[in-house]
């Protein structure tokens, strides 16, 4: 094993055999031990909440990372790779440009569903508001709403405390599960609302021109939120939306109306968290 | 009552029901243990062994074990190496079989050699020309790879992800799977053909004898080929089974013909070779150790159906199913050539273990007989119920198909 043991020859088999097994031996030791100081490296850079989302984002399954431009009708397939940000999409600027010609988006309600188009909204069911005084309201969109209900508790992020996109909002808490609300944008916390207020954060955005190209709006987020009730329909199977194409209502506690388990699980997948 | 453990949108059954399910197995491995126990503080006087005939029902159904193992290492170079990534549908579930095979493997041979604490002895002072130093260097190394691997999943787990820590680490070990990947496949490839190369370097027993292509005899390839062809027919059978059990869809079902196409495309290679080896063996291996290849099937009941069984009907048979698009895609084909694969691999394992010693190899020597004690038939069941625990466990609490959800969803 060492030279200095008793039996050790400075031997070809000696030296082949052992040096083969030290040279795995480090190989997996080196492995292990970088990731454990990568990971304290990020955990002390507070990066916990990005590769939160890294990871929910790669364990969606594929059809929850449609591209928006697919569900807008520009492109026929596309599965979104950058974890809904289009701000690092090289595509995002092409799309957009083919977009503008078009001028058949849908604008309005949905179902009698309210779709306030004043506000941009992100794809785990927030919504973003640019305020007059420069700061951006940040509330739970008609749908998430009805999906969260009248959350038992509410854990809301501390005055000042900096969120980026994507990283936990806020978490509610009903049914014995923990639900988290994704933020739609990056900013610092500068007052904190509820379901009553109609909003749950003000922030101050990171810059002068807040970048909210990865938010849908218009009629590209009246289309979005079409198929997302689509996709509740297929996922709450207990009849709490059964005739939204018959021009039935959503109804307007989802938390109430479908059986604990299901509630969660419907809520992690509407909400991207798998 | 356990639900935050599980994860979102997975359906399990009510704890109840999941300990009910677990309190026969826990009760055969309370039971096995016990018969562990007598061997490891009795001594080896409590197994039907003896000097003459030193590899049992353990050797045995640990190589086999091991081959049918081999599915962790191979779907991992598939996955991470070769980026075949449909196959990671199964990758978490191979692990977790690969982790339960190679522990329960450990285990027994611990009972077997026999004074556990001494088991260091063997890495202190390792005699480098053994072909068992090299396995049991090799499984230490690969099984401790594996917990590695496994290390991932557990802390991928609902609750255990809410800890920053774990989860950032998780995320690490992810990124370098592809590292552990190359490194239990380089220590697979050794562990399995050393296992067969123990075999074919016993002069001594001229039925496992084989001549060698540069250092190593011809079974050392043949175990790799085997396991390898193997490997991905196991995972596909425990897919099934579980799919059954629990009564969810958890693969699509491409993934289990691309599985059962691996399968046979090893297996048709592994035929060939074994057929050459096979007839190089008879006519010139045999012959120079001054035996006719057929004094050696002459005892039952080791006749010449266990080579033909072996090499056709649960070799060649398989392979071609399994090579066979039309007939790989009935499920009843698929899993029966997979069913037949792996039996023809517990075959293979079981003649160069049992038959190999049974057999005389000297004129004074008569042909032995050998059943396992009841000692030695509770430990290995102590490994069956300790890898269905372990899995049940993490079937219920970790991810082990990612495209379950996702199929319930349709």
């Amino acid at each position: 094993m060492f030279p200095w043991v008793n039996g050790f020859k400075w031997d070809a088999g000696h030296v082949i055999f052992l040096g083969a097994f030290y040279t795995v031996v480090m190989i997996v030791l080196a492995t292990v031990v970088r990731a454990l100081v990568r990971s304290r490296h990020h955990v002390r850079v507070e990066k916990v909440e990005a590769f939160r989302w890294k990871q929910d984002f790669h364990d969606l399954p594929a059809r929850d990372r449609r591209c928006r431009h697919e569900l807008n009708g520009e492109v026929d397939s596309r599965l979104c790779e950058n974890g809904f940000d289009c701000r690092s999409c090289a595509k995002h600027p092409e799309f957009v440009q083919a977009a503008a010609a078009r001028a058949d988006l849908p604008k309005g309600e949905l179902f009698g569903f309210p779709m306030p188009l004043d506000r941009l909204y992100h794809r785990g069911h927030t919504w973003v508001r640019k305020e007059k005084d420069g700061t951006l309201s940040v509330g739970l969109d008609e749908l998430g709403a009805r999906l969260i209900g009248k959350p038992e508790r509410l854990d809301l992020p501390e005055l000042g405390q900096h969120l980026n996109a994507n990283a936990t909002a806020w978490s509610a808490a009903r049914n014995g599960a923990t639900i988290r609300v994704l933020a739609p944008i990056e900013g610092t916390v500068l007052a904190t609302g509820g379901p009553d207020q109609g909003w749950y954060l003000k922030l101050r955005p990171d810059g002068p021109q807040p970048d909210t190209r990865h938010l849908l709006r218009d009629g590209e987020a009246v289309r979005w939120m079409s198929r997302e009730l689509d996709r509740l329909q297929l996922l709450a199977t207990h009849g709490a939306c059964p005739a939204l194409a018959d021009g039935g209502a959503l109804v307007e506690d989802l938390g109430a109306a479908l059986p604990k388990n299901e509630w969660a699980a419907v809520c992690g997948e509407m909400l991207l968290e798998p | 009552m356990d639900r935050s453990y599980i994860a979102r949108g997975l359906e399990r059954c009510t704890t109840r029901r999941f300990l009910m399910w677990l309190l026969p197995w826990t009760l055969l491995l309370a039971f096995g243990l016990y018969a562990a126990g007598l061997c490891l503080f009795k001594g080896l006087n409590q197994t039907n062994m003896d000097n003459r005939f030193a590899f049992g029902l353990w050797i045995f159904l640990d190589l086999t074990v091991i081959a049918l193992g081999a599915g962790a290492f191979f779907t991992g170079f598939l996955v991470y190496i070769l980026r075949m990534h449909e196959l990671k549908a199964v990758i978490n579930s191979a692990v977790v079989i690969g982790l339960v095979c190679y522990s329960g493997a450990v285990t027994v041979l611990m009972v077997d050699v026999g004074q556990p604490l001494r088991a260091w002895f063997t890495f202190w002072h390792p005699n480098v020309h053994s072909m068992l130093t090299e396995v049991t260097f090799c499984i230490t190394c690969y099984l401790t790879v594996l917990a590695i691997e496994y290390l991932p999943l557990l802390l991928k787990n609902r609750r255990l992800r809410q800890v920053p820590s774990f989860l950032v680490f998780e995320f690490e070990l992810h990124r370098v799977m592809y590292v552990l990947a190359g490194v239990g496949t380089f220590l697979s490839f050794f562990h399995q053909g050393s296992l067969g190369g123990l075999y074919g370097v016993l002069r001594g027993r001229p039925f496992a004898f084989r001549e060698a292509l540069g250092v190593w005899p011809s079974t050392f390839f043949l175990f790799v080929l085997s396991a390898a062809a193997v490997g991905p027919s196991f995972v596909l059978l425990t897919t099934w089974l579980v799919e059954k059990i629990t009564g969810h869809q958890l693969v699509e079902r491409t993934v289990m013909q691309k599985l059962g196409r691996l399968s046979g495309v090893l297996l048709i290679v592994y035929v060939l070779l074994k057929t050459i080896d096979t007839l190089v063996w008879m006519n010139r291996t045999v012959p120079g150790e001054g035996f006719s290849p057929q004094q050696f099937y002459g005892f039952e009941p080791f006749g010449v159906w266990i080579l033909f069984a072996e090499i056709v009907v649960f070799g060649l048979l398989p392979a071609v199913v399994l090579l066979d698009a039309r007939r790989r895609a009935s499920q009843a084909w698929l899993l029966t050539a997979a069913g037949f694969a792996c039996f023809g691999v517990a075959l293979n394992r079981f003649v160069m273990t049992i038959q190999t010693l049974a057999l005389p190899t000297l004129p004074f020597d008569r042909f032995l007989s050998y059943w396992p004690s009841w000692q030695e038939v509770g430990t290995f069941l102590a490994v069956v119920a300790y890898g269905v625990l372990v899995y049940s466990l993490s079937y219920r609490y970790l991810i082990l198909f990612p495209q379950e959800r996702d199929l319930k969803a349709r």
